[in-house]
């Protein structure tokens, strides 16, 4: 019931003082129903997640996850400074990765410090399930955190409500159902907290809680590259106070305690490093820091000088100070001392950026522009909600609220940019939701509260723990304003539209919660590293052609072995084969990716030319002709050529892949320089003898529905080692250069011709052979010369 | 074969340890003949061999029991074939097989005429080399011998002509060789193939009974008489166009040319085709790796990894094969290469004449990745000689970075102040009495 439940507390408090008995005692009430709620949702986010251990097993999901995986296996078998050191030779062949100084460490260490705690428990938990199940729970104080936010920002009742929605949004399940062990799982809560944190130092203007904003920020930090978002959104935040006239000691205090401590923190974390003080993303933060210190001057000055001469010294200062600074970044830019902007953050404002001048960026699936689909699918009925409660919050603004509202602005913004980015946006509806559905049903129960809080049964729960949270909440006297405008808004509605209001929000939220469990279980319940087909009649078929083919890897091939494949499975090569990989999903070196789509784009002469300097053993790519997958490498295939083509702009050209019409077709009409790259090969290899039933052509490739173009050709510099029940993943040999042996003179280049045709004269039973001019041997008589 | 066996039974026999050891010395070899009268007709060349300790087994090349390998194992270490005209070989044998055995490390002597088979010709087209067409052969108008019958087909090779490897053909002498046969041409983009000894310009190879109505194939230099092949896995090859060559009458009969009065008594071919024969049975110019070893300077075991800017030293015992015992090779040219994609160090290894090691102490650079120690030497005779290992070069820990720089000390000096001025203000901060009547009057 938003704040419209919320009297003035003070008096009714001191009321329920007197008052002991437990029944009667509305706080008590108020803390059972709110941990009650939260629990369940804590509960009911747990469950939901938990879709893909039950529909598959309990098992690490896509490919970052693997890597996270992998390397919180060594810091708990190693330790954490040999973690903090780790050089691992086996990834970036032949350069090599310092983990410890390019990962951001709190996944690992969240999760390692668990498991040392519950083995100092004696409860012997395998690491690989702690991580499994990390950012399920997560999600609960994900959920208890925006339950924080929300209260803190509006009504603990709001509070409720939003904690509920993030428990179960599609959006945030998307990263954290339980197998997902990604970043993300523990980002979301930590920026949630970092927030909600932020929003408690800015009201009461505590250095208790600046630092432990800061030290949130700090957790961030380590655990997410989108700490960014949070150092830019604080400084924004308290940049538009500035702008509105808000500024106050209590912002003061806690800004600049939250950004001394959060800066010099954030320096700590390896791959953070210097910078903080050295990249553009991050100069808003200080230039709004000088900002702060300019303004408290100012304020300072104002309490010596006379208001006229104030008035003078203020332009002078602030257009003063002002340029000074934006000077000084410009400069130190200039000078290098301060990194330009990056490529990633270009793509933030221009979508096409990154096709044109980072592929690598663009060709992953998940930064691409979002569509207006996947909102409605990530967030259903909140994505319309969330206006209103931003409505509210601009309605009734105070300085958390201007938060909120930033925060809900950019957020949008991003979202819009990358799919990925959704993640960002979804707690922030998930808190604006919560109080538009709050601010709702306040104002239409309000006339019912008294029967309703007694017998209705699902609003009970909504409408008793608004109801009781006004008792407790103590709330700056500026809201009462408030409750009086609603008071007189709700005048004029009969208890009938109350009625059907109420049940139709009841009915959005129940449709809400059935949208959320089958997204759930049908979208982002993958392992995507084992896939299940439905057939006809329903059957579940699953398809565990990685895991196969990575096991036949760890199993078959020497434990040096090097990989090629393109970067997207290096992670699960050495997460699950345990081989030596040249590129993986962490794309620190964009050249080094370059010369394996290289490789896999050029001939296969030129290719093998690559793969002996990288001394490739193995190549693996994924083909889906088979089974009609749609993600294989032939179909990221062009990005390969484009990132290829970034590097080496004179041996490919991406024009030389599409057909004069513009078009990328493996079929008889594909390009021939297509139809004869290494990648085309290595996954059409013997796949034209193939017929997947009696009706279909041989060679019909089911993902692009065409029969290939190029059918019978034959390996020269590779070999067919592995491929799986499914066409799936295919492993080929790289032969050594000894393997060709002598160079022969194939027949075609020989000078002189054959004079006939060779043919036999052996058979199984005569095996004599033949000499030209001979003389026969006949038993029992002399040779005769015959010539 | 059957001598194998025979020691195989009894190899436990102390005795005859000894004996077993005789015989792989020189190794089994396999000889392919037209007709065993060859075996009379070159019989200086083959008990040269049995004298060196090989163990020739003689067959026709038309022999149906004919078998390289029992149960996946090759009977012999060498195959040599003096059946020119041999149209199919008996038994398991074909020209696949042959390819087999040499890419399974047999070495392969094969001596072609001017009459060669098309079996013949497809070996050689698997090795590398091209023999001339049924009938061709080699003629010189300027350098033919003596005793030729006219058609100037038993030419007199410069011994100029022949590679300078002494390696291959041992020790460089004036004498001239004799030489009946056909041309051989070479892939000139083949690498790994030598041009042992080539005709004089003067000549070319064609069949001398029929009016030249097409380019030869084989002209003046081009036309190679005796052409080698080191394969990539070290077997070794030999094509002669000439079977000539190695017969008792090439070996013993003297030599002159047609157009010169200098005569010398006795041909070059024995020394020649001795050399030829020890280096293509591998008794010669054979390397191998004895032993690798790197450790960081001042120890002894090789680290795990080893990290940017530390000293390494690095040994490698390079030995050639002596008679049958293996003594270490000396050379001045061995060089060492640090590589990561690229060479990053590239260096001399030094010979010690005291362990017998090549050794280099060099400075890792500061790169930090997977290198490999790679020594890839390659001369012309010698087999190839390629090791690499892998080490891993890792960046610095971080307890390895320099503490205490010296320009560091203001920044100590200002965060020292800086704690003691904080410990300071709270001292006077919280002991401090304001005297409250006096501030508040103010």
């Amino acid at each position: 019931m938003g704040q419209g439940g919320f009297g003035d507390p003070r008096p009714k408090r001191s009321h329920n003082v007197d008052r002991n008995s437990l029944i009667s005692n509305a706080s008590g009430w108020k803390s059972l129903i709110t941990f009650t709620v939260l629990a369940l949702a804590w509960i009911s986010g747990f469950a939901s997640r938990l879709f893909a251990v039950i529909r598959f097993e309990s098992i690490i999901h896509e490919f970052d996850p693997w890597f996270n995986y992998r390397s919180t296996a060594y810091m708990v078998q190693h330790g954490f400074y040999n973690f903090l050191n780790w050089f691992d030779e086996r990834a970036w062949y032949p350069l090599g990765r310092i983990v410890g100084g390019t990962v951001y460490p709190g996944l690992m260490l969240t999760s390692g410090s668990i498991h040392y705690i519950l083995h100092s428990l004696n409860i012997p938990v395998n690491i690989r399930d702690i991580c499994v199940f990390l950012a399920p729970v997560f999600s609960g104080l994900t959920s208890i955190s925006t339950y924080l936010l929300t209260k803190e920002i509006w009504s603990p009742g709001a509070g409720l409500f939003a904690a509920c929605f993030i428990a179960i949004v599609p959006g945030y399940i998307s990263r954290s159902v339980a197998g997902s062990y990604d970043n993300e799982g523990i980002a979301i809560f930590a920026l949630q907290i970092t927030y909600f944190l932020w929003v408690r130092s800015v009201k009461t203007g505590s250095i208790f809680w600046a630092c432990l904003t800061a030290l949130s920020y700090f957790y961030m930090v380590s655990a997410w590259g989108g700490y960014v978002f949070i150092i830019n959104l604080i400084p924004l935040h308290v940049f538009v106070l500035l702008l509105m006239g808000r500024y106050s000691s209590r912002l003061f205090t806690s800004y600049t305690t939250f950004y001394i401590l959060g800066l010099i923190m954030s320096m700590q974390i390896p791959f953070v490093g210097f910078q903080p003080i050295r990249t553009s993303e991050h100069m808003a933060a200080s230039g709004v820091f000088a900002l702060m210190m300019a303004v408290s001057f100012l304020k300072y000055v104002q309490t010596i000088l006379t208001k006229a001469e104030m008035r003078y010294f203020y332009t002078v200062a602030v257009v003063g100070a002002g340029s000074v600074v934006f000077f000084i970044v410009v400069l130190l830019t200039y000078a290098g001392v301060i990194a330009p902007w990056s490529g990633r953050f270009y793509s933030l404002w221009d979508t096409g950026y990154a096709k044109i001048h980072i592929p690598i960026i663009a060709s992953v699936s998940e930064h691409q522009p979002t569509t207006w689909f996947s909102f409605f699918f990530d967030l259903h009925i909140l994505v319309t909600t969330f206006p209103v409660g931003l409505w509210y919050c601009i309605k009734n603004i105070n300085d958390e609220r201007v938060f909120v509202v930033l925060y809900a602005v950019s957020a949008v913004y991003f979202a819009g940019v990358m799919v990925r980015l959704m993640l960002t946006l979804t707690p922030v509806v998930c808190v604006l939701s919560g109080i538009a559905f709050s601010h709702l049903l306040g104002l239409y129960l309000k006339e019912e509260e008294n029967p309703s809080a007694q017998d209705s049964d699902s609003e009970t729960e909504d409408g008793s723990s608004e109801k009781s949270s006004r008792n407790l909440y103590d709330k700056a006297g500026k809201l009462r304003r408030m409750r009086h405008e609603q008071i007189r808004e709700s005048d004029g509605l009969g208890s009938n539209v109350r009625g059907i209001v109420v049940l139709a929000i009841l009915m959005m939220l129940m449709m809400f919660a059935v949208h959320c469990t089958w997204v759930t279980g049908n979208a982002y319940s993958s392992p995507s590293i084992v896939l299940a087909s439905y057939g006809q009649d329903g059957t579940r078929q699953i398809l565990d052609d990685f895991r196969e083919a990575y096991y036949w890897l760890s199993q078959n091939t020497h434990s040096d072995a090097r990989v090629m494949s393109w970067w997207d499975y290096g992670y699960q090569i050495a997460g699950m084969a345990n081989r030596t990989t040249l590129v993986d999903n962490n794309t620190w070196n964009n050249s080094h990716i370059a010369l394996v789509g290289k490789a896999m784009s050029s001939n296969e002469s030129e290719a093998y030319k690559i793969m002996t300097s990288l001394d490739v053993d193995y190549v693996l790519v994924i083909f889906g002709g088979v089974i009609g997958y749609s993600g294989d490498d032939i179909n990221k295939f062009l990005w390969m050529v484009r990132i290829a083509e970034g590097e080496h702009p004179k041996d490919i050209r991406e024009s030389d892949y599409f057909t004069e019409r513009g078009e990328f077709r493996v079929d008889s009409e594909g390009t021939p320089t297509l139809l004869n790259c290494l990648m085309y090969k290595l996954s059409y290899y013997r796949f034209g003898e193939l017929r997947m039933d009696y009706r279909s052509t041989p060679g019909f490739d089911r993902t692009r529905n065409v029969v290939i173009g190029n059918k019978n050709f034959d390996l020269t510099y590779l070999e067919e080692a592995y491929t799986t029940e499914h066409w799936l993943v295919r492993i080929y040999r790289v032969k050594k250069p000894d393997e060709f042996n002598r160079p022969r003179i194939p027949l075609s280049d020989r000078k002189i011709k054959r004079s006939k045709i060779f043919i036999s004269k052996k058979t199984n039973k005569r095996k004599k052979g033949s000499i030209k001019n001979k003389p026969p041997v006949v038993k029992g008589k002399k040779p005769t010369k015959t010539a | 074969m059957s001598s194998s066996r025979f020691i195989g039974r009894i190899s436990a026999f102390a005795i005859l340890v000894a004996l077993a050891n005789f015989v792989q010395a020189g190794g089994n070899t396999l000889v392919l003949l037209d007709n065993l009268a060859i075996k009379e007709t070159h019989s200086i060349f083959f008990k040269s061999l049995q004298e060196r300790g090989h163990v020739l087994t003689f067959k026709s090349a038309d022999d149906a029991s004919l078998s390289l390998t029992k149960y996946g194992e090759y009977l012999y270490e060498h195959l040599i074939i003096f059946a020119p005209s041999v149209d199919e070989l008996g038994g398991s044998l074909s020209v696949e097989g042959i390819s087999e055995f040499v890419d399974g490390g047999g070495n392969l002597l094969v001596a072609a005429s001017s009459s060669s088979s098309d079996l013949i010709r497809e070996i050689a087209s698997e090795c590398g080399f091209e023999v001339d067409d049924d009938g061709a052969a080699v003629i010189d108008h300027l350098n033919y011998d003596v005793k030729d019958a006219g058609k100037h087909t038993l030419v007199v090779a410069n011994p100029a002509n022949l590679i300078d490897a002494p390696v291959i053909v041992g020790p460089k002498s004036s004498t001239p060789l004799l030489y009946q046969g056909t041309g051989l041409v070479v892939d000139r983009e083949n690498p790994l193939v030598l041009t042992l000894l080539s005709a004089d310009s003067s000549a070319y190879s064609y069949n001398p009974d029929n009016a030249i109505g097409e380019y030869p194939h084989a002209v003046g230099k081009n036309t190679a008489l005796i052409a080698a092949l080191q394969a990539r896995n070290n077997a070794r090859v030999v094509f002669s166009g000439s079977l000539y060559f190695f017969s008792d009458e090439a070996f013993s009969s003297p030599v002159q040319k047609a157009l010169d009065n200098k005569k010398h008594q006795v041909s070059g071919n024995l020394q020649v085709a001795t050399a030829i024969s020890r280096w293509v049975l591998r008794e010669s110019g054979v390397l191998r790796v004895k032993s690798v070893a790197h450790h960081k300077k001042g120890e002894v075991a090789p680290p795990a990894s080893y990290t940017i800017m530390e000293t390494v030293v690095y040994s490698i015992g390079i030995e050639q094969l002596d008679g049958n015992k293996w003594v270490p090779y000396k050379a001045n040219d061995v060089q060492l290469e640090f590589v990561r994609i690229d060479p990053f160090v590239r260096t001399t290894l030094n010979y010690k004449q005291a362990s017998g090691l090549y050794e280099v102490t060099f400075k890792i650079p500061d790169v930090y990745g997977v290198f490999q120690f790679k020594v890839d030497y390659n001369r012309i005779g010698y087999t190839r000689v390629f090791s690499t290992t892998q080490v891993s070069v890792r960046p610095l820990e971080h307890t390895q970075y320099e503490r205490f720089i010296l320009s560091a000390y203001p920044y100590y000096s200002s965060a020292f102040s800086m704690m003691a001025g904080v410990v300071l203000l709270s001292f006077i901060y919280l002991h401090y009495k304001e005297d409250p009547k006096k501030s508040k009057s103010e």
